[in-house]
């Protein structure tokens, strides 16, 4: 039973943040390689206020600031990057947030990390807290679907499919980009409550490159950009990344088996999809 | 009173002359075709006024206000309708996507303005005679057929200057007619149009005036017959 509330916790703020992630990286087909970075800046702002002040409100409100200020600045390069230097862009933004962390210990604890993370008091039992994380994954799958459907939605893709085409009909470029890395970075504010009020831990090596392969597997194994192939591909993926934990094997091999096995199923679904992951845009 | 101005643009890429101090006027309800030979300048002139590039030197005033440096998305919000020349449609959506797309793309009063969404979105289709595919993917229409559509969906979304890049290219004989069908709705319509094309009987059939651009600038200007007829034209075409 308490397997199957871990599995359900795990999905309840994974699923959001893989979804969001996959209406900017497959829908919008933005190359965006920093997820993680925001990911990192939001749990830090969040928990360290939280750890300061004991108030997740004011923790709450100061991480939606900060992923406000990061998910613009990322939203502001994809406008002014091509993509492939948007992706090297993001990946070098998402390491030196890592550096910046990592380094400055008198506020973050460094590569200690931050222990004994408090949850909310009515969250402590399991049994709750996998509740609580449902609901939220339940509303904002809700939200994600009604946006992945709506007008947004269409612009989003047309902007992907070719930026003149869509800018000559109306669409504003900087509004729809600001909107969709907004989307994602509250999904990380969330998510990274929950994940690190869960863990009760929060450490740098969470958001290495492990994690961003994770996000961008879990996208290109749904297909990119459909709603209901991600979302079953997040499902599977933590299933078989938590099952892998019944295979007997020493703890100092699991490890390494998980990676390859992640690398493989991302190495046969980027060779599957190789023709229609990133389609060249059209030009004039 | 003039609803698209041109003072002296001019454009420089790369130490290149695009445009050499182009200046024109379109009038409400005018219909020009813009012709001249390959290289002529005539596409850049049309990425220039949608806002896709910036002129080196001059002005552009729409409605007398001036837009030189007003982004694409936001002429297009003023009323600036765009037929690309190798179908500005989006593939991989259906239909009636494409179409519903340019409707939310609209100003929120100008949507009010028009009427019912799913009206129009039927009446758009209708138009282009492609109401039987509304779920097909566009991608799977022929040339002529992504043409119409294309046609169709900047009619429908009220648009006040319609920028048309060769609307006959890559259409069959056929469906040419009906694209000519199209525009002439759109001129009695009252709308402003500027055409591209290289068919000098099909522009002859709809334009009011002829403009002929030469290695980016303007070398003649007038009626479709007196411009037919010029020996001007015939030196630009055939030396």
């Amino acid at each position: 039973m308490s397997f199957f509330l871990h599995i359900l916790i795990l999905i309840g703020y994974c699923l959001p943040i893989v979804l969001a992630f996959n209406l900017i990286f497959g829908k919008g087909k933005i190359l965006h390689f920093g997820p993680m970075g925001v990911s990192a800046a939001t749990s830090y702002a969040i928990f360290v206020v939280l750890m300061n002040t004991h108030s997740f409100l004011l923790a709450i409100l100061f991480g939606l600031l900060i992923s406000i200020l990061i998910s613009l600045f990322f939203s502001w390069l994809s406008l002014r990057l091509e993509q492939d230097s948007l992706g090297v862009m993001s990946l070098a933004v998402h390491l030196t947030i890592i550096v910046i962390i990592t380094n400055w210990t008198s506020v973050t604890c460094g590569a200690l990390g931050i222990p004994k993370i408090p949850r909310l008091s009515f969250m402590e039992s399991i049994e709750m807290f996998a509740l609580v994380t449902t609901i939220y994954c339940a509303i904002f799958l809700y939200f994600l679907y009604k946006v992945d459907k709506s007008s947004f939605g269409r612009k989003l893709e047309a902007l992907a499919e070719h930026s003149w085409h869509a800018k000559s009909l109306g669409i504003n470029r900087a509004y729809v980009h600001a909107i969709a890395f907004l989307i994602l970075g509250f999904a990380h504010v969330f998510g990274g409550f929950f994940a690190y009020t869960y863990l009760r831990f929060l450490n740098t090596h969470e958001f290495g490159f492990q994690s961003l392969i994770f996000i961008v597997m879990a996208v290109v194994a749904g297909k990119p950009g459909s709603f209901k192939g991600v979302t079953l591909a997040v499902i599977l993926l933590i299933l078989l990344k938590e099952g892998i934990r019944f295979i007997p094997l020493a703890p100092g091999i699991l490890g390494p088996v998980r990676l390859i096995t992640f690398g493989i199923i991302l190495f046969v679904a980027v060779w599957i999809r190789r023709d229609t992951l990133f389609p060249q845009e059209r030009l004039v | 009173m003039s609803l698209l101005s041109l003072f002296s643009v001019s454009l420089t890429l790369n130490n290149h002359t695009i445009l050499n101090d182009v200046s024109f006027d379109v009038a409400q309800g005018e219909v020009i075709g813009l012709i001249g030979p390959n290289g002529s300048g005539k596409t850049t002139l049309f990425n220039l006024l949608s806002g896709f590039l910036k002129p080196t030197s001059g002005s552009i005033l729409f409605k007398d206000e001036n837009i030189t440096n007003v982004i694409p998305s936001k002429r297009a919000r003023l009323g600036f309708g765009r037929v690309f020349q190798h179908f500005g449609i989006f593939r991989d959506m259906t239909l009636e996507e494409n179409v519903r797309v340019a409707l939310e793309a609209l100003p929120r009063d100008k949507r009010k303005e028009l009427g019912n969404m799913d009206e129009l979105v039927d009446a758009t289709l209708d138009m282009a005679l492609l109401k039987p595919y509304a779920k097909k993917k566009a991608g799977s229409l022929s040339g002529g057929q992504m043409r119409l559509l294309e046609i169709a969906r900047t009619l429908t979304s009220g648009k006040e200057l319609f920028l048309l890049d060769e609307p006959t290219a890559g259409v069959s004989p056929k469906m040419t007619h009906q694209v000519a069908d199209m525009i002439s709705k759109l001129k009695q319509q009252g709308k402003t149009v500027l055409i591209i094309e290289h068919d000098l009987p099909f522009i002859a059939q709809i334009c009011d005036r002829v403009i002929v651009l030469d290695v980016g600038k303007v070398v003649l200007s007038g009626n479709p017959t007196e411009v037919r007829d010029s020996e001007e034209l015939k030196e630009i075409y055939f030396g």
